[in-house]
Order: C-alpha cells, then sequence, then structure tokens
C-alpha cells in the first residue's frame, strides 16, 4: 500500500473498494513508528485511530452517509486543541494541559469524518522557524535529518512530507505554515484573515494569525479549505465563506492572469543565490502559462520583519500573561510561595524564545517605548495594506520565493535570533495585510527542497489554488528518500 | 530619533511581566540587539499614516447569552477546593 498517494486518490480509492480506512491507517500507524524515530513529527499520537477507523468503513460499507474524508488520517499542530486530549504547544508550562473542548476545525474535520491520528511538534507556543524551540526536542527535516524543517509548523509539514499523515492542520502567524511547507517540499496555505475560525487555537498573536491546510498536493489543500472555512459564531473575526468550492475548476489555468514579481522579496543580499535560481525557473514556467508577468515594488516590506515582531511580541505579551499557573499553567502547588513569586517561578518553565518576545512584549507597548515602536509599527502595517491594496488593482498575484534562504542545519542560527527573525522578510506581508499566501514545493536543490509563494487579494483562495496548481503542474520533484 | 535602553530598563519590564530571568545579561544583549533593529522603523516614510483599526460589526458578534458548559473545569487543575482555586498568599 503506498501511503504517498494524495488525499483525492486515497478517496477515489476507499469508493472503488481497493483500500479500507482501517488499512491505511493500519499502515500509516505502523510506519509512524518505524520513522518516528528519525524525524519526531508528532508530541502525541491517537490511540483510537484503528477502531475509528474500523467504524468508518463499518458506514461505508452498509451504505451509510459518510464524511468527506473517509477515514483519512490527518494531524494537526499541538497548538490546536482536541477535547479530552492533551495540548502542549510544545511548552513545558502546558505539558499536562487536556483541552477541556475541540477547535471548530477539529469539530469540523471530526464531522466529516477524518482520523486526528496525531498532535504535532511545533516551536514553543508556535514562536520559531525551525522547531528548535520545542521543548520536546526539534522535529528533523526528513530531505536530510541534519537539517530543520522549518517552523513553526515544522511537525506538521514533517507528518505530511514523511508520509505519515496525508494532510495536517498547521497555524501561521508570520509564516509558520509556508515556511515549513517550503522547508520539507509541500504545499502549505495561509488563508484569508478570517476565512478560518480561531477557536480552539491556542492564542500567540490573534489579529493575524490563521490555521492552514498543508498537504502534498494542491488539490489536498483546497480539498481541506473547503472543510474548514466559513463562519462561526464562537470567532467574531471569521468570515462567511459562502460554501466556496476551492477544488471545482482549480485545473483551470491562469491565461491572461497579471503577475507581479514582488521586488524586495525576489532580489537583494540575503536571498540565497539557489533560492534566487529555482525562483527564476518558476518565474519562466509562469511565462508559459500565458500569464502577464511585471515586476512590482513594495518599499514598505524593508521594515515588516521589525513591524511583525514589534506587533506579535506586544500580543504575545497579553496573550501569554494568563500563564500564571492558577488559570493555566504548571500546576506547581502554591503552599509555601507569595503570589508574585509564585507566578514568576512558574514561569520559568517557560522556554527562552518565549521569554524573550515576552519581554519584547513587554517592552513595545510601554509607555515611553509605544511611540518609537509600537505606534510606527502600526503604520507601518497601515501603508503596507494600502500598497498591497494598489499592487492588486494591477495585478492578480504577486509571487517571491517563500523563504529566501535554504533549509539550514541544526545550531546554525539559534544562537542567533535576529538571523533566524530575517528568515521571515517574505511571509510576514501575507499575514500584516491579510491576504492568502501559498507556498508550492518547486525543486529539490542538492537534497534541500525549495519552495516559491503566490500571494492573491483577500478571499481569492479560489483562484489562489488555480495559480497553485498551474504551478505544480510544471513541477518534477523526486520521491522523497525515507 | 535614538533612545538608549539600559539593562535596568529590560530588567523592570521582566518585574512587570512577571519572569524571572536567570541569566539576564544573556537576555539583556539579545533584546538589546532586537531593539536595536527595530531602529529600523525610525527610516519608514510613514508620515500622516493612520493607526488601522480592526473593526468587528455589533451584528456579527453572538447574542450575549450564557451557554452552559457541562464538563467541571475546576477538576482539570490540580490545586483547587471545593468550587475554589487555591492560590498563594497575597502579601
Amino acid at each position: 500500500m503506498n501511503l504517498g498517494i494524495s488525499a483525492i486518490e486515497y478517496i477515489h480509492g476507499i469508493k472503488s473498494g481497493s483500500i479500507t480506512s482501517e488499512e491505511f491507517v493500519a499502515k500509516t500507524l505502523e510506519h509512524i513508528n518505524k520513522v518516528e524515530p528519525r524525524l519526531h513529527a508528532f508530541l502525541s499520537l491517537n490511540n483510537n485511530a484503528i477502531d475509528q477507523a474500523r467504524q468508518i468503513d463499518k458506514k461505508i460499507k452498509s451504505g451509510q452517509n459518510v464524511g468527506a474524508f473517509y477515514g483519512m488520517p490527518i494531524s494537526i499542530k499541538d497548538n490546536i486543541s482536541i477535547k479530552g486530549g492533551k495540548t502542549t504547544c510544545a511548552s513545558k508550562m502546558l505539558q499536562n494541559y487536556v483541552a477541556p473542548y475541540d477547535a471548530t476545525v477539529v469539530s469540523k474535520l471530526k464531522s466529516q469524518d477524518a482520523i486526528i491520528i496525531g498532535k504535532t511538534n511545533l516551536d514553543e507556543f508556535a514562536m520559531g522557524v525551525a522547531t528548535e524551540f520545542s521543548a520536546f526536542g526539534p522535529s528533523k527535516n526528513p530531505w536530510n535529518t541534519d537539517y530543520v524543517p522549518g517552523g513553526s509548523s515544522g511537525g506538521s509539514a514533517v507528518s505530511v512530507a514523511g508520509l505519515e499523515s496525508t494532510l495536517s492542520l498547521g497555524s501561521d502567524t508570520g509564516g509558520s505554515v509556508r515556511n515549513p511547507a517550503s522547508f520539507c517540499s509541500i504545499v502549505g496555505l495561509k488563508p484569508t484573515y478570517g476565512l478560518v475560525s480561531r477557536h480552539g487555537l491556542v492564542s500567540y498573536a490573534n489579529s493575524i494569525e490563521q490555521i492552514g491546510p498543508m498537504g502534498r498536493r494542491v488539490e489536498d489543500v483546497a480539498l481541506l479549505l473547503n472543510h474548514i472555512a466559513g463562519k462561526d459564531a464562537h470567532d467574531p473575526t471569521t468570515i462567511d465563506s459562502k460554501d466556496q468550492d476551492y477544488l471545482s475548476e482549480i485545473n483551470t489555468g491562469i491565461v491572461g492572469k497579471k503577475i507581479g514579481i514582488i521586488k524586495e522579496m525576489s532580489s537583494g543580499a540575503g536571498l540565497d543565490k539557489t533560492v534566487e535560481s529555482v525562483f527564476k525557473n518558476a518565474v519562466a514556467a509562469f511565462e508559459k502559462s500565458g500569464a502577464i508577468i511585471d515586476t512590482v515594488s513594495l518599499d514598505m516590506v524593508e521594515y515588516t520583519v521589525a513591524t511583525y515582531y514589534v506587533l506579535t511580541t506586544a500580543e504575545a505579551g497579553s496573550n501569554l500573561s494568563r500563564y500564571d499557573n492558577l488559570r493555566y499553567g504548571f500546576d506547581m502547588d502554591s503552599e509555601g510561595y507569595e503570589f508574585k513569586s509564585y507566578i514568576s517561578k512558574a514561569r520559568r518553565n517557560f522556554g527562552p524564545e518565549v521569554t524573550r518576545r515576552m519581554i519584547l512584549g513587554g517592552f513595545v507597548p510601554s509607555a515611553g517605548f509605544a511611540g518609537k515602536y509600537l505606534l510606527k509599527a502600526l503604520k507601518v502595517k497601515s501603508k503596507l495594506k494600502k500598497q498591497i491594496q494598489s499592487a492588486f488593482s494591477k495585478f492578480d498575484f504577486l509571487i517571491s520565493p517563500t523563504v529566501p534562504v535554504l533549509p539550514f542545519r541544526f545550531g546554525e542560527k539559534i544562537d542567533d535570533p535576529l538571523a533566524m527573525y530575517l528568515a521571515d522578510i517574505n511571509t510576514v506581508t501575507a499575514n500584516l495585510t491579510g491576504i492568502p499566501a501559498i507556498s508550492i514545493p518547486y525543486e529539490i536543490r542538492d537534497g534541500l527542497p525549495v519552495g516559491v509563494q503566490i500571494h492573491a487579494n483577500r478571499l481569492e483562495e479560489k483562484q489562489l489554488l488555480q495559480a497553485a496548481y498551474y504551478l505544480q503542474s510544471t513541477t518534477n520533484l523526486p520521491e522523497i528518500p525515507l | 530619533m535614538i533612545i538608549l535602553v539600559t539593562k535596568e530598563d529590560i530588567e523592570h519590564i521582566a518585574r512587570l511581566m512577571r519572569i524571572d530571568i536567570e541569566n539576564s545579561d544573556e537576555y539583556f544583549e539579545r533584546v538589546k540587539k532586537i531593539l536595536g533593529y527595530f531602529d529600523i522603523l525610525d527610516k519608514a516614510d510613514i508620515e500622516g499614516e493612520d493607526i488601522p483599526v480592526q473593526e468587528v460589526n455589533i451584528e456579527d458578534l453572538r447574542d450575549d447569552k450564557y451557554i452552559a458548559f457541562d464538563d467541571k473545569l475546576i477538576e482539570q487543575l490540580k490545586n483547587y477546593k471545593g468550587s475554589y482555586i487555591r492560590a498563594p498568599k497575597m502579601n
């Protein structure tokens, strides 16, 4: 049995009777047991997965209504709540936290007969680009285990690339779905802000983060988006998706569409030469599509990394204040402690990057410093939005490399937070402006994956996925050496 | 506008955030380096830009009604007594 089939092929296989959910899930678990010691994609596994698959097979056999996923194994990033299961955010602070309710996306997947195969590793509280900040050890890039898988949804990307799950859900605050998708050679989408409910996602920076689908194929990501998008009473920022079918007409092509190459993301000293060369090949493929290509300059991009870290640390400083060991936390006994020292002591369970961002988050909005940092960042965000809107009045899509650098070795950037932050330069714009963006695996160079990013205007996911599907059709990627 | 951030400023913020820093010199150097990078914002031409606000229509909010939650949430905690959370002494 081939675990590398697409989600669409899985559904055809189930419908034709050539595979059963139980067989597929059992084989997936067997494979997980084999590769996990090397890859470490998961923080926990669903012990009832085979029983659940068996129940779905029974429904299929008896001709009952079956949900759209037909018992397909899907992994979930461990900052998304599943009732009765641990949701650790890869933090010691939450290592014993059991979520009392399902996130909306999880309820939706369960109602469509998905099998949640396990919870995936991440940088602690989704803060990082390599999973090196997981309190439970990093995940490894399945293309070369000496290299990071990207982050923060690194475990999700590894699980999909490593054939440990067919699809996955990650979260993307500044590129956390697209960066690991690029580093692990899979597809990852950051939807329009508000298209997918955040209810049940542990908050990091609410004003810009989104849950996003990840898969090995563009059409798989479209299928997953079909079933997680839409309005949710529990998240007032959600938008009515009008039951848009992102999968139908995905092979429409992009003849006559206008594509803008974002100059500030596709050139310059910070861009790796190999990444630049792969991106040029992708541009050449777009040129053959019948689309019209030009360059566009967005001068605010230069300030986006600073803006992103000012805004997200300010929100994180506030969001993480709930971990006081009383409402949420480490469950340290209160006996013998005074209130303030008790909270400070419990917060030692945050790792170094979370601690750093909390301090920055206390700093940037504080009296005397807000005018220098927070207010300026908000104004850059405002101007960037205008520049993006102006660009979309001329173009249908804006493109760039997903990440300006190749996957790096473990330890290479961990001691230099700034170098790590600069890896986000091409991804944060979509978050700061609320537009959708997707990473498509384009080439493997010297054994390392390189992805290409396409942005579309707000709520234009259907057309974005059509462009991504076209680009995917021009690739010729090798099989992963597992 | 150059504002010099001192180690004391950072320690003060950490105290207000109720964070214990064991090796404050290391945190100070890294936080200072990141704040130094944030100075790039001084160069941005943002004259006349507004502060963006996120609007949510009041009719888009769910009804302000009590929704019962069946599970006893307090039982999720280790330190409670009856219906009270056990907290350390305030002094």
